[in-house]
């Protein structure tokens, strides 16, 4: 107490909470400054950051910042979705899940540090409550897809905003519920917070006495019963959404107050997708064993340059080309000019183009690897 | 010191004399032949293709007038169009093969990416303020008179080529082009002036010499004859000729062919002619036998019996149209002395080779006779050079069809340099 009393001039914090820091802008300073990491599951981390110099951070809760990494020399972007509440501006987090060989979240959880410094762009994105007004509220998450809900429910919670909302978390296990005591404190605060926990499996918590399984219709009804008059945002993995989709559908609920999260994918490149892709991924649960990986793994094998790649299934062969190394002619990676067509001589891929292949170049074998996925391990003449 | 005398090409237009070939410069002279590429194959339509040559969506065919190279691609839609073949960026030639398939329209150079409506879709690396809807591919007028691909690279085409196109489509539409493939093509470099050889298909007074196989089916009497002149024999299959014309529209006509004459070759910028003529022997085709070529009849024919509907356009082209197959021709001048005569033979798209139709025997008859006119073209090309050359008179009987081709072309090249 005394020392803290006999500082001169008092802790340099002292400006940040008694006066107005500048807004945040990206085009000014696109720097920011890791100040803590949290954990928040076994394989979950919250990474906090500010600006250099004391700034405020601006976005509606829901919206993503899309990091620029240098990682082992190359330059990899990924989007990630505020965790934070922008009621609490002088600090924006991302919460991140390790996603077995995903080279962003693994170098995150592995390198990322109080005092590191990343570039970041945004916030962007349309998906927030705060754009569609409503009395009552159904945040459906799945996984490490609870970043946007939870910034959503913060932001009324630091608001003190009485409204009505059911936020219903999926998780594999009770262990893998991200944000578990702080959403139970926020329903305790918020007399219209309900929060209802699904876990596929009790995992190591025995005592486990909330729902189990995964989300249907059924379970919806009971923690929910009014739920076609709430309006609706979930976010997770591509699997839980259709389900969201197609149990909200079954049960005759006006779709025009259903917001997912999706990117707009057209005007993202077939790289942006992998990337989305893998946060998806690691916005999700899957009911596979700890140790197997989240999406399958295809060996992929260029006869002409012999070399031979692991590449993801949820990920384009020409972006996993590219991360081990090679050099393949490509140009738009949109699947629009072509410059990448390559011969299959072995495999299928799951292909998402724009034009740039024919239908019958496509039934002679030919793919475009920029937005070609692989369903099977793959032969290139490449 | 030797005089060379120069004659402005107005004074050589205006002093053409009705009823002669024109005089030497406008078959050898390069002066002519630019003008020729730039005002005349410029601004004119001209016969280029059929929509059978890019048969399906992302089908390309590059067509090469001049210095300008052109795209004629069907989009995703199925209607065919017409770009031209440069990129918006620093100008290089997109596609180089005559025919393939393509995505987009992509530059090997830089991958500056196209839509098939030439519309940009990608560039990478340029400037923020770089505005895409500002570099697409330029287009380039195309009408497809059903299924015959017609381009005018001016900005301003001649607007009768609707006048032209709506008396033509009766005669063309039982013939259903749009269901037929390209059986075979053929380019051949002709050794002489384009307008050589325009002149040597308007006229058959050449024919019954020097084309043994074309005279089998074809009558040569159908391009006129001197009544006098004949021996008791011609006379006598002059008459027989005269006689099968009439009967054969007045039948064709009932069975909803049009058949009778149209002729608007110079009274009319978008020029032409047509005419269903009778053949000889069996009357099917134009084959060694007489008989159909292909067993599959185009369109919903029935009767293969239907003759050759010819169908001239100005400047560059000719077609015969038959029960069962078509034959279109295409000249595109190359230097004042060589130029390309492209000839494709038509069937029904569902027709088989070698079960349906043979192509040796399907292109026999004008396959010989391109290269016998080849040859004739050489001939007249390499004596024109020649200072002994003087224009000499056409036959009033049988060569009115290649004045009024020149006079289309005197008139409306002198349209053009006055304008």
């Amino acid at each position: 107490m005394s020392e803290l009393n006999g500082r001169v001039g008092g802790d340099p914090l002292i400006s940040l909470v008694t006066s107005v820091p500048k807004v945040w802008d990206p085009e000014e300073d696109d720097v920011l400054v890791c100040r803590q990491v949290r954990v928040e599951t076994h394989d979950v981390k919250t990474f906090l950051f500010s600006a250099r110099e004391p700034r405020l951070f601006r976005f509606k809760p829901g919206q993503f910042l899309t990091l620029d990494l240098e990682i082992n020399g190359a330059t990899i972007q990924r989007c990630y979705t505020i965790s934070s509440s922008p009621a609490r501006p002088h600090l924006v987090s991302i919460t991140v899940k390790r996603v077995p060989g995903g080279p962003v979240s693994n170098w995150l959880h592995d390198t990322m540090a109080p005092g590191k410094e990343i570039r970041a762009v945004g916030p962007l994105g349309e998906f927030t409550a705060f754009d569609h007004p409503a009395p009552k509220y159904l945040f459906l998450s799945g996984g490490s897809g609870i970043t946007p809900l939870m910034s959503m429910a913060r932001a009324f919670h630091d608001l003190s905003e009485p409204r009505d909302i059911v936020f219903v978390h999926a998780a594999r296990t009770p262990a893998d519920i991200i944000f578990r005591t702080e959403l139970d404190l926020m329903a305790r605060n918020m007399p219209g917070f309900k929060v209802v926990h699904v876990v596929e499996g009790e995992g190591g918590e025995p005592g486990w006495a909330g729902l189990r399984g995964r989300l249907s219709k059924e379970m919806l009804a009971v923690v929910a019963p009014d739920f076609a008059e709430r309006t609706v945002f979930t976010c997770g993995p591509s699997p839980f959404m259709a389900a969201v989709r197609a149990i909200l559908g079954a049960s005759g609920y006006e779709m025009a107050r259903y917001h997912e999260e999706s990117f707009n994918f057209e005007e993202l490149s077939p790289a942006d997708v992998a990337d989305i892709a893998e946060a998806q991924v690691a916005a999700g649960e899957t009911p596979a064993a700890d140790a197997a990986p989240a999406v399958p793994t295809f060996r992929v094998e260029f006869r002409k340059s012999g070399k031979v790649i692991e590449c993801a299934a949820d990920r384009f062969v020409l972006d996993a080309a590219r991360l081990a190394g090679m050099r393949l002619p490509s140009s738009c990676t949109k699947g629009l000019c072509g410059t990448c067509k390559s011969k299959l001589l072995e495999g299928k891929v799951d292909m998402q183009h724009q034009g740039g292949i024919r239908q019958r170049e496509i039934d002679a074998g030919m793919a475009l690897l920029c937005c070609a996925k692989p369903l099977t391990d793959l032969v290139v003449d490449r | 010191m030797l005089h060379v005398p120069h004659t402005p090409i107005g004074a050589l237009l205006a002093r053409r004399r009705p009823g002669y070939g024109l005089e030497q410069p406008f078959y050898t002279s390069q002066e002519i032949f630019d003008l020729d590429v730039e005002a005349i194959f410029g601004r004119y339509w001209i016969f280029v293709g059929v929509e059978a040559d890019v048969p399906e969506p992302g089908d390309c065919m590059v067509v090469d007038v001049g210095t300008t190279s052109v795209l004629i691609v069907r989009d995703d839609d199925g209607n065919v169009g017409a770009l031209h073949n440069v990129c918006r960026h620093r100008g290089a030639r997109i596609v180089h093969e005559y025919k393939g398939t393509v995505g987009n329209l992509v530059c090997r150079y830089h991958q500056w990416t196209y839509g098939l409506d030439g519309k940009l879709l990608f560039a990478e690396h340029m400037a923020p303020d770089f505005d895409t809807t500002c570099h697409g591919l330029k287009r380039v007028h195309l009408k497809s008179l059903e299924g015959l691909l017609f381009i005018c690279l001016s900005e301003n085409p001649p607007g009768d080529f609707d006048v032209m196109a709506a008396a033509m489509l009766p005669y063309l539409v039982p013939h259903d082009l749009r269901n037929t493939k390209v059986a075979y093509e053929e380019d051949l470099i002709e050794e002489g002036n384009w307008k050589i050889t325009m002149e040597n298909n308007r006229e058959c007074y050449h024919c019954s010499v020097n084309h043994p196989e074309l005279t089998v089916p074809l009558f040569a009497y159908g391009f006129g004859f001197s009544p006098e002149k004949l021996d008791e024999a011609g006379r006598e299959q002059a008459h027989r000729y005269e006689c099968l014309l009439d009967d054969s529209h007045t039948a064709w006509e009932a069975e909803g062919f049009p058949s009778r004459t149209l002729e608007h070759l110079d009274d009319m910028d978008t020029g032409y002619r047509t005419q269903r003529l009778p053949l000889d022997g069996d009357g099917e085709a134009h084959t060694l036998d007489t008989k159909r070529a292909c067993k599959k009849l185009l369109g919903n024919i029935t009767n293969p019996k239907l003759g050759a509907l010819h169908f001239w356009t100005q400047p560059n082209s000719w077609h015969h149209f038959m029960a069962d197959h078509a034959v279109t021709f295409s000249v595109l001048p190359l230097t004042p002395d060589r130029t390309l005569l492209r000839t494709k033979w038509l069937v029904h798209k569902d027709a088989v080779e070698g079960v349906d139709y043979d192509v040796e025997n399907l292109k026999a008859v004008w396959s010989a006779t391109n290269r016998q006119d080849g040859e004739l073209v050489g001939f007249q090309q390499s004596g024109v050079k020649s200072p002994a050359y003087e224009p000499g008179p056409y036959s009033p009987y049988t060569e009115g069809l290649v004045d009024a081709f020149a006079n289309w072309y005197v008139s409306r090249l002198a349209a053009q340099i006055d304008g």
